[in-house]
């Protein structure tokens, strides 16, 4: 009965010891204020990529602790947000949906290329830090690839609690907001999507499917691929 | 009784560390402020490298918001929410350069006005640890435990208010505080901390030379 009391002791000790060595956070879904901007007359259709149901992120801090951020739909719930300030309407597609079933002037699939934090530890600051980086495709509504623009987002907060889980989510609220600001302030620009609504680009590519496919696997670039990275400013000369 | 509480003064006095401060404000126009007119507190963005603590601008805005001449302060996040996006950290104006074209995006000029916003000021620097020194240990048994030994360390708090006036859209000029706060930390089995509240004294004399600034 002892050896049991002590064996249950021990195996509490080191449970205890091992919760204090990770840290979990779960990301609330975020707000985008409604903004101050004139919408985009264009239909587009949002897909919404599998990945973004349940994005869950792991980070070691050498030898000492084990982060993990678990975003859940906050990416879902953010574009469809976003989307629905910029345009004139917009239809949300699942992973599932087949976008042919569907009347849109542009097909807009976002996705996460990067996802990394910082803890003050790593960072030796008082602040955590996330940076963010999604490829935005853009098809015409015939499944041509308009467009391909990755968006690189920073967001900082200070550590302001034993922990700093609450911190870490505000700093990758922050990251979001920055991401929302950059594709507001560039999107039009940089992808030239307003013209999707006089049409598609070209005629149907034979296997729409298949390009679709493509856009979210490719690693070569496309002439028509645009990078902005930024971290401090909007880097004007990918414009 | 009346001997206790100016024993409990005299050692909360006592258990203060040293503080120096200097406050200066560079005024470029002249300033007013209505009863309906209000002044929002930012910070500088964190893109361009400021880390102003987030507790300071809370403080600065209590600071002026407080007493009775206080001023009315619009919460920098409504603001920020109600103007999104134009002053998140990246996209905020770095200077009054920007304001017209700002003002002319749709909907800015009119959410400004309808929040009474004659002013924003933009906080830009922190407070550092610029030096530390000495040496402290502390041991425990099952006699009981203590500390022996002396600690002292530095604090600099320096920054700087920007004040834009949003109706005439330039600026008005800077006021800042420059306080720096020696901390120590003698202990003799129990140690005494003597600390200097550098940050908040800091943000009372800004907050002060600021309203002071703005109302005139």
């Amino acid at each position: 009965m002892i050896d049991r009391l002590r064996f249950a002791s021990l195996a509490g000790l080191a449970a205890i010891l091992m919760a204090g060595c990770s840290s979990t956070v779960t990301m609330e879904m975020p707000t985008i204020p409604e903004p101050r901007i004139e919408k985009i007359p264009v239909d587009v259709a949002v897909r919404i990529p599998a990945e973004f149901e349940n994005f869950v992120h792991v980070e070691e801090v050498l030898g000492k602790s084990t982060w993990t951020i678990d975003l859940g739909r906050s990416n879902a719930n953010f574009f469809t947000q976003l989307f629905g300030h910029m345009f004139d309407s917009v239809v949300v597609l699942g992973p599932e949906d087949d976008p042919r079933d569907y009347q849109f002037d542009a097909l807009i699939e976002p996705e996460i290329e990067g996802f990394e934090f910082a803890t003050p530890e790593q960072s030796q600051s008082d602040a955590f830090a996330v940076w963010i980086r999604y490829r935005m495709s853009i098809f015409d509504s015939v499944g041509n690839r308009a467009s391909s623009w990755t968006v690189n987002a920073y967001g900082k907060a200070q550590k302001e609690e034993l922990g700093g889980g609450d911190s870490l989510k505000r700093a990758a609220i922050l990251a979001m907001r920055d991401a929302a600001a950059l594709i507001i302030m560039q999107m039009e620009k940089v992808t030239n999507i307003r013209q999707l609504a006089d049409g598609p680009l070209a005629p149907a590519p034979e296997d729409t499917e298949t390009l679709q496919a493509d856009a979210e696997h490719d690693s070569e670039a496309p002439a028509s691929v645009i990078g902005i990275f930024a971290i401090g400013g909007i880097d004007d000369a990918a414009e | 009784m009346r001997q206790s509480r100016f024993l409990v003064v005299l050692i909360g006095l006592s258990l203060a560390g040293c503080v120096t401060s200097r406050l200066e404000d560079d005024r470029e126009k002249v300033t007013g402020l209505n009863e309906d007119q209000s002044v929002v507190i930012m910070t500088k963005s964190y893109h361009s490298g400021n880390e102003t603590e987030g507790d300071y601008l809370t403080c600065i805005e209590k600071a002026l918001e407080s007493g009775s001449k206080g001023i009315n302060v619009v919460p920098h996040q409504e603001f920020v929410d109600q103007l999104f996006p134009w002053f998140e950290p990246r996209t905020a104006p770095a200077d009054t350069k920007g304001l017209p074209a700002l003002m002319g995006r749709p909907g800015v000029s009119k959410a400004i006005e309808d929040m009474g916003v004659r002013y924003v000021v933009w906080l830009d620097g922190d407070t550092e640890r610029v030096a530390e020194g000495g040496s402290l240990s502390c041991a425990a048994g099952p006699g009981g435990g203590g500390c022996f030994g002396f600690a002292w360390w530095q604090n600099d708090a320096d920054y700087e208010a920007a004040v834009w006036d949003m109706v005439g859209r330039e600026s008005a000029g800077t006021v800042s505080a420059d306080v720096s706060g020696t901390s120590f930390l003698p202990a003799l089995v129990v140690p005494i901390p003597l600390i200097a509240r550098t940050q908040t004294r800091a943000c009372k004399g800004l907050a002060q030379q600021l309203r002071a600034f703005i109302v005139q």
